[in-house]
């Protein structure tokens, strides 16, 4: 559905863009560079999450270029392209915890207490559609949609220095310990969506004709895994994005 | 497995919400504490028992004149569980198990425990005998086979172990019949033990622990340190109290094709070779503590007093004879043996060096109609 709309959107652009000379010579460009906070959480927070050992957000950055396309003085639309890369590394104390690792046709699942890690990287490519309403010469908030497309994706970590009772909480116990093979590593990277789309929000502020900064908020609607994995949780990616815009002309 | 924000870290730890109550009810540890021990017990150690959470049976095996009408066994439970009947009351034993029932500290969930103090006659007889006649698949997961011992009395015993529980975490869709120990039909004389050295799948190459031996010990298994400490995992040797003098039985061995290595590569010109041996060994240290031999000490503790074991065990297709006589290390003190301080384990895997992950899966070894000649003189 959403797919659907952007695609729609996009196709009317192109074609409001192509049919008219002046319209290309009142597009305006820009390029952003914006660093990202955030990661990917969970749809609803349980009381399994007993605490955070470590956080690492990584190294995420974003690069775009956008197009922009006035409507009136206040309103206008964007668009353009955006290349994201994100990380994290996160380790965290669980209690009671729903896992399931799924290798081949073998699973193993079961209730988990002690530590989890877990570490993604992903490279995204990414085609937003927002329209921007200019409050004054300075500033400007936008809204809209995004659709994405991951190049590369990474979903790994490991279960460790706890024990898993094996299928429900009266099961056999199994301590997992902290090595590699003593622990319970997994790998979901084959889980994870080629596609995402969310939505997201953010203010610009032009200090200068051509600089400004900007902050952005982009919430993943998609989910992070395909719809028939369960071995993790619904997790949805949210990121929070600070940076500088350069109008090119 | 839920994966959590920057926000998330920033916050303090009063965002998580309550900690969950506990869904475990397992007993942990059983406690008998009676007035003097020394005439009630055969060994101190033997008044704790820390509890499998694969065990729901607990047996106390006491002194034969030990009165068990009126004892009170303290339990230490899965954290905020309870216990009825409760911890510390009294019950009489004399007359079978006494039924415990756990719940968990959520309620959601509870374990039956039947515990038995069992007045034990050191037996003394000439031979025992091993026939891997009595088997079944296990009660609760239906998936992989235990055997049973008959007892002088009679009885079936549990004395034998396996490590299939420990197969059935990484190879959760195998058969019964493809698990590393396996029943034979037509054995040498009835039902023979098969074990076979088979890949660990998956899960095991993951975790470089890509082949499973197959093995057949008296002993316990311990799933709980199976993955993170798979050495230690198997508990060698029952209580003992015969002097044991020779072991025999019947054995096929057909090594597999291919020996690899850790790594799973092939080593060239290299065949499997597999174990039958029997240890003796004292159970208890100069201090009193309980001795237990495991996977990395069973063949070199200097807690072992005799061994029988098969040097080379040829590959062949045919029922084998084997006739081997323990070598004693140290003397037997028969005040020690009557008071169940020596333990004997017997140990049969399809390849000798299956704890390093090393051996050609395929490896088969099958063992029938065992037997243990005991001698009661020097």
């Amino acid at each position: 559905m959403i797919k659907r709309i952007i695609s729609t959107a996009i196709i009317a652009l192109a074609l409001s863009l192509g049919m008219n000379a002046t319209v290309l010579d009142s597009l305006k460009y820009d390029v952003r560079l914006g660093y990202a906070l955030g990661g990917t959480i969970p749809t609803h927070m349980g009381n399994e999450i007993r605490g955070i050992n470590s956080f690492d957000p990584g190294f995420n950055f974003t690069v775009a270029v956008e197009v922009s396309y006035p409507l009136d003085p206040h309103w206008s639309l964007h668009s353009g392209l955006r290349f994201e890369l994100g990380s994290m590394d996160v380790d965290s104390r669980v209690k009671n915890y729903d896992i399931e690792v799924v290798r081949g046709d073998e699973s193993l699942k079961g209730i988990f207490n002690g530590n989890v890690r877990i570490k993604t990287a992903q490279r995204r490519l990414t085609l937003p559609i927002q329209a921007e309403y200019r409050i004054n010469a300075n500033l400007a908030v936008r809204g809209g949609a995004f659709m994405g497309w991951l190049t590369n994706r990474r979903f790994w970590g490991w279960a460790y220095h706890g024990y898993l009772r094996e299928g429900t909480p009266v099961g056999p116990k199994i301590e997992m310990g902290t090595e590699p093979g003593d622990r319970g590593d997994f790998d979901f990277d084959a889980n994870m969506r080629h596609m995402q789309w969310g939505i997201d929000a953010g203010v610009d502020w032009r200090f200068s004709r051509r600089w400004g900064v900007f902050a952005e908020l982009t919430y993943g609607l998609s989910g992070l895994f395909k719809s028939d994995f369960h071995s993790v949780q619904t997790l949805r990616p949210l990121y929070g994005t600070l940076g500088i815009v350069y109008r090119i002309r | 497995m839920a994966v959590c924000c920057m926000a998330l870290a920033l916050m303090n730890a009063s965002c998580f919400g309550d900690e969950p109550d506990g869904c475990e009810a397992d007993i942990e540890t059983v406690t008998l504490h009676v007035p003097a021990p020394g005439d009630f017990f055969f060994q101190l150690t033997d008044s704790m028992q820390v509890v499998f959470s694969t065990d729901s049976v607990i047996t106390f095996a006491v002194r034969g004149d030990a009165d068990v009408t009126s004892l009170s066994p303290r339990f230490t439970l899965s954290q905020g569980a309870t216990v009825s009947p409760a911890s510390g009351s009294t019950h009489d034993f004399s007359s079978g198990p006494v039924t415990y029932t756990v719940t968990s500290q959520d309620g959601k969930w509870q374990r039956h425990y039947l515990v038995s103090v069992v007045p034990t006659l050191v037996m003394v007889t000439d031979t025992l005998s091993y026939d891997f006649e009595h088997y079944e698949l296990e009660t609760a997961t239906q998936r992989y086979y235990m055997w049973h011992n008959v007892l002088p009395d009679g009885s079936l015993g549990n004395d034998w172990a396996t490590a299939n529980a420990g197969y059935r975490i990484s190879m959760s869709t195998a058969a019964p019949m493809d698990y590393p120990t396996t029943p034979l039909a037509q054995g040498y004389d009835g039902s023979a033990v098969c074990l076979t050295t088979r890949d660990t799948g998956p899960f095991g190459r993951m975790a470089n622990k890509r082949l499973a031996a197959g093995n057949m010990f008296l002993g316990t298994f311990d799933i709980r340190i199976a993955m993170s400490d798979h050495l230690h995992a198997t508990r060698f040797g029952i209580p003992f109290t015969d002097r044991p003098d020779r072991f025999t039985g019947y054995y096929t061995f057909e090594p597999g094709p291919t020996v690899q290595d850790f790594n799973g590569n092939p080593i060239a010109g290299r065949t499997d070779s597999a174990d039958v041996y029997a240890v003796f060994y004292r159970n208890h240290d100069a201090a009193g503590n309980e001795v237990v031999l495991y996977g990395d000490n069973i063949l070199s503790s200097d807690m072992i007093v005799a061994v029988a074991e098969m040097e080379y065990v040829a590959p062949t297709s045919q029922w084998t004879a084997w006739d081997l006589k323990f070598k004693y290390r140290q003397e037997v003190d028969e005040q020690l043996l009557a008071n169940r301080g020596y333990s004997l384990a017997i140990v049969f895997s399809s390849s000798s060096a299956g704890g390093e992950f090393i051996g050609a899966i395929g490896s088969r070894l099958c063992v029938d109609k065992v037997r243990l000649i005991c001698s009661h003189e020097e």
